[in-house]
């Protein structure tokens, strides 16, 4: 494969050329899908290659990319590129530029415990067939569904300076949810949440207790039918892990991709309320609000050691005591930012169009345990399992609801809310924070989910955090 | 032969098995622009084979990328060794076995028709309108062209092509931010009218020489762009499938031909309007047809496929809400506008989510130009909105509809970049939920 990226870029080697880069994609994967009990669904799409081909020609990029990696059809991607770039560049009034970067070569090849593409399928189906029973629909259970998405992908990356890199890694998504029903009102309720994957492989159903908290969402799906909602308009809040990681992604992750401040993606994603100037001085956050993009730890999904257009893994502060310091960059928007590249370019698949996109993301601990913060909550909800979000345009006005909130009375867990919902706005809630989990709380919660880009791209990423407080928060908002 | 004809043939060498496959071969040409000028130009295309394989009410499914007889060899073999192993799904009852096949129809493969060249002519001429008002613009313009063959063992075989073209354009003001928004949508480019749309840009734009204010929380008077009314539209739509009746969670459970708006709210969705992108077939094959959802207030049908049809006893249609067109009603814009007080108009939303969707509550946000109505008259300029609501309430809300339709395009954001419109009108709606200010544009 390294011979048919070094022949493509030879191509592509063309006076006019100040930058390019090839990648190639070899991805399999797999999805098994029960439903109230039944295998609905087991589906699989093996040996996906594909290739992508970016130029840079007169300052402006252009890029092909196809799922056949024939002769012919690289040669057609190749011509492609060079006139979308050379086209493009008709319609520019400043040209891309950026420093050249030192050539380097990578390899990382992950395993996961249990390797889910060699593990029989039958057995794979047991598993969950066995899940989906303990939680078939009986009594006020109406609807129930077991799932697993299972990838493994292969990448092999080159540039026009010579870095060269070839990875692979296993990424697994599972997920299991009840819906409970008394005739007239649903509530539902998933484990382990919103943002369950992880890197690795079948493992993760063990490492998730899955077969531990099939009563327990069943029987809290049935208790939130007769839950009362919050009453209160103001309220301190703990926010645990699995939704903190999203409220962490939507509310600062998305807010400092920079590509937002240029207004790359307005037209779908959305801008940033963040400004070039507020870089160095802005209090995002309380002084206990620390926030880091880190690429090098391979525990999470967003693990690389090279980033899609050759800047190598880093870790990078974004916001250091309270205070934003930096952004997520590509090359072309560091330059025009004074920055140092931050290697958060990624794209979905080869054939799609790198962008700047969150790697592992990551709150740092604090002190403490999650017993210790309820402990020292005097009234206040523990909040989890994410339900619904939404953030605006410009990353600024937030507001989540989650499956279930957990009443705190005296440092004591006391009963539950349905669809706790709350709302902020990003500065002043960051900076309502007064307390974070220590290390001993702190995990990475992943999604397969993030959603950026025309045509659209999903990411795969990984957001580490630990349950934080954040104190007086607007928990008006009544449906 | 190729790669579907290939795999029908293996297929049909073993008889106990039931199967449904298709290929599809799609491209796109895509120009993204920001700040007036290109921000990248992506051309993409691929092949996909896909196969539903049934043994008995046993099933196992396979897309091959790029296919070629060696993998779907490798595919096939794979599916008979292990689909014997799987759990059966007791609710399989048969594939589809509509044959009926659609009238045909010439489709331009637009990304042919409209070169790069033209796009960025185009854009360069509307840049330009934008610029004398101090705004660039930024969006996308898109061609896509597809073709998809769908076959089954019961004897459906089925071709399609669309080639849909999104033209979106957003003038965002240099200064203040305050952002207008004008799409073009549809497979027939000659219902371009590049003055037209340039017009309505600027008529837009001059809306934003006006200053921005905030608005507290509140119920508010509003009148509801074509493209809030569509997308509202759209979300109600999950609930009229018999998938969600299935899972409990659909507002119309308990409501088949009941009255469940005001006799001036008419859904239906038609594939057959030449200004819209339009649909030969659903997903399963079977023929799509017009079918009224909402006929004068009243519930008329669940969206229904095959599977559900034989899982749920309700017809079968095959639709898929892909060409919804909201009925329009009988007042101008201006009267619209001009009957209320204090309120708002609203040109577009962000980033809904349901919170319950058997209430079909959800929260969003407005985008791309609030407006403030005072008078009659639009005002001023309004930061973007959160609003919390129940799309029912707000159908039932709708006081006044305009009298003609626009269609609106909406692009698909995840992975398969699919292009859908919408026909709606304008519509006034008493009493919107708005629930908090962003404070910015």
């Amino acid at each position: 494969m390294e011979l048919l990226i070094r022949q493509t870029l030879n191509k592509l080697a063309l006076p006019e050329v100040s930058f390019a880069d090839v990648r190639v994609t070899r991805t399999d994967e797999e999805g098994i899908y029960f439903m109230n009990g039944f295998l609905r669904n087991y589906g699989s799409s093996m040996d996906s290659t594909a290739i992508g081909i970016r130029v840079l020609i007169g300052g402006c990029w252009g890029f092909a990319g196809s799922r056949d990696l024939s002769g012919a059809a690289i040669d057609r991607l190749v011509q492609t590129a060079v006139s979308n770039a050379r086209q493009g560049a008709n319609f520019i009034r400043g040209k891309v530029e950026f420093p050249a970067l030192p050539g380097i070569r990578a390899e990382y090849h992950h395993q996961p415990q249990i390797d889910p593409f060699k593990m029989p399928k039958e057995e794979k189906t047991e598993f969950l067939r066995q899940l989906a029973e303990a939680i078939k629909p009986a009594g006020k259970i109406v609807h129930s569904m077991v799932s697993a998405q299972f990838m493994r992908q292969t990448k092999y990356y080159a540039n026009s300076e010579g870095t060269y890199s070839h990875t692979s890694y296993y990424n697994t998504l599972p997920m299991m949810e009840v819906i409970a029903s008394d005739g007239g009102q649903i509530q539902s309720r998933t484990w382990p949440g919103h943002m369950s994957a992880g890197r690795g492989g079948f493992e993760l159903f063990t490492q998730q207790k899955f077969a531990e908290n099939t009563d327990r969402i069943m029987k809290e799906a049935i208790d939130l039918l007769d839950a009362p909602t919050i009453t209160d308009d103001r309220a301190d809040i703990i926010i645990n892990s699995g939704h903190l990681a999203l409220q962490l992604h939507e509310s600062v992750g998305h807010a400092t991709e920079a590509d937002r401040i240029f207004g790359m993606e307005i037209s779908y994603a959305g801008k940033t309320f963040i400004k070039p100037e507020m870089l160095g001085s802005f209090q995002y956050g309380s002084p206990l609000v620390n926030i880091y993009s880190d690429s090098t730890d391979p525990k999470g999904l967003g693990y690389h050691p090279v980033d899609d257009e050759g800047v190598p893994g880093q870790k990078v502060d974004i916001i250091k005591d309270g205070i934003l310091v930096n952004q997520q960059t590509s090359r072309q928007i560091a330059q025009l930012l004074g920055l140092q590249p931050s290697s958060n370019m990624k794209a979905s698949y080869a054939d799609d169009f790198p962008l700047v996109r969150m790697t592992n993301f990551c709150l740092a601990p604090g002190q403490g345990s999650l017993e210790e913060l309820i402990a020292s909550t005097e009234h206040g909800y523990l909040l989890d399992f994410t339900k619904t979000w939404s953030i605006d345009d410009n990353r600024n006005n937030f507001q989540f609801t989650t499956e279930i909130g957990y009443r705190i009375e005296g440092g004591k867990i006391t009963g539950i809310v349905k669809e706790p919902t709350y709302f902020g706005i990003t500065k002043d809630f960051w900076n309502s924070c007064d307390a974070v989990c220590g290390p001993e709380e702190w995990g990475y919660h992943s999604t397969f989910h993030c959603g950026k880009g025309e045509p659209g791209q999903v990411m795969q990423l990984s957001h580490g955090v630990a349950p934080a407080r954040f104190k007086n928060i607007n928990v008006s908002v009544k449906i | 032969m190729d790669q579907l004809e290939y795999l029908k043939s293996v297929l049909d060498q073993h008889p106990e098995l039931q199967y449904s496959i298709s290929q599809r071969h799609w491209s796109t040409d895509f120009l993204r622009f920001y700040h007036s000028e290109t921000n990248y130009n992506i051309s993409k295309d691929n092949i996909t084979l896909a196969a539903e394989l049934y043994k008995g009410k046993k099933s196992f499914s396979f897309a091959i990328e790029n296919p070629e007889r060696g993998r779907t060899d490798a595919a096939v073999r794979d599916a008979l060794e292990v689909i014997d192993k799987l759990p059966e799904d007791p609710d399989f009852v048969d594939l589809e076995n509509d044959l009926t096949l659609a009238e045909p129809r010439a489709v331009k493969n637009n990304i042919e028709a409209i070169p790069l060249e033209l796009k960025t002519r185009i854009l360069a001429n509307v840049s330009a309108a934008a610029a004398m008002y101090d705004f660039d613009i930024f969006g996308t313009f898109i061609c896509n062209h597809q073709t998809l063959r769908l076959i089954n063992s019961n004897g459906l075989d089925k071709s399609s092509v669309s080639s849909p073209i999104y033209l979106e354009v957003k003038a965002v003001h240099n200064k203040s931010q305050v952002t207008v928004l004008e799409t073009f949508g549809g497979e027939d480019f000659d219902f371009f009218n590049e003055q037209a749309f340039t017009e309505d840009l600027v008529q837009k734009i001059l809306y934003c020489a006006n200053p921005v204010v905030d608005v507290e929380p509140g119920q508010y008077d509003v009148v509801l762009a074509p493209r809030c009314l569509a997308e509202f539209t759209q979300y109600l739509a999950y609930g009229m499938s018999a998938r969600a009746l299935d899972q409990h969670s659909s507002w119309f459970e308990g409501k088949l031909d009941e009255q469940v708006f005001p006799a001036h709210i008419s859904i239906v969705d038609d594939p057959s309007d030449p200004r819209m992108i339009r649909a030969d077939y659903g997903s399963d094959g079977h023929i799509y047809r017009r079918l009224p959802l909402v006929e004068k207030g009243v519930f008329r049908a669940f969206l229904c496929n095959n599977y559900f049809a034989h899982k749920t006893g309700l017809p079968k249609n095959g639709n898929t809400a892909s060409c919804l067109k909201i009925e329009p009603g009988d007042k101008t814009l201006e009267e619209m506008i001009g009957g209320i007080k204090r309120g708002l108009y609203i040109s577009s939303l962000h980033y809904m989510n349901f919170i319950n969707p058997r209430e079909t509550s959800l929260t969003g946000l407005t985008r791309d130009g609030t407006f403030l109505i005072e008078n009659g008259r639009v005002t001023k300029v309004v930061n973007n909105l959160r609003f919390t609501e129940r799309i029912e309430r707000i159908l039932n809300n709708v006081v006044e509809l305009e009298d003609h339709c626009a269609t609106v395009p909406f692009s698909g954001n995840y992975a398969s970049f699919e292009i859908e419109t919408v026909k709606a009108p304008h519509a006034r709606v008493k009493d919107f939920n708005v629930t908090s200010s962003t404070k910015t544009i």
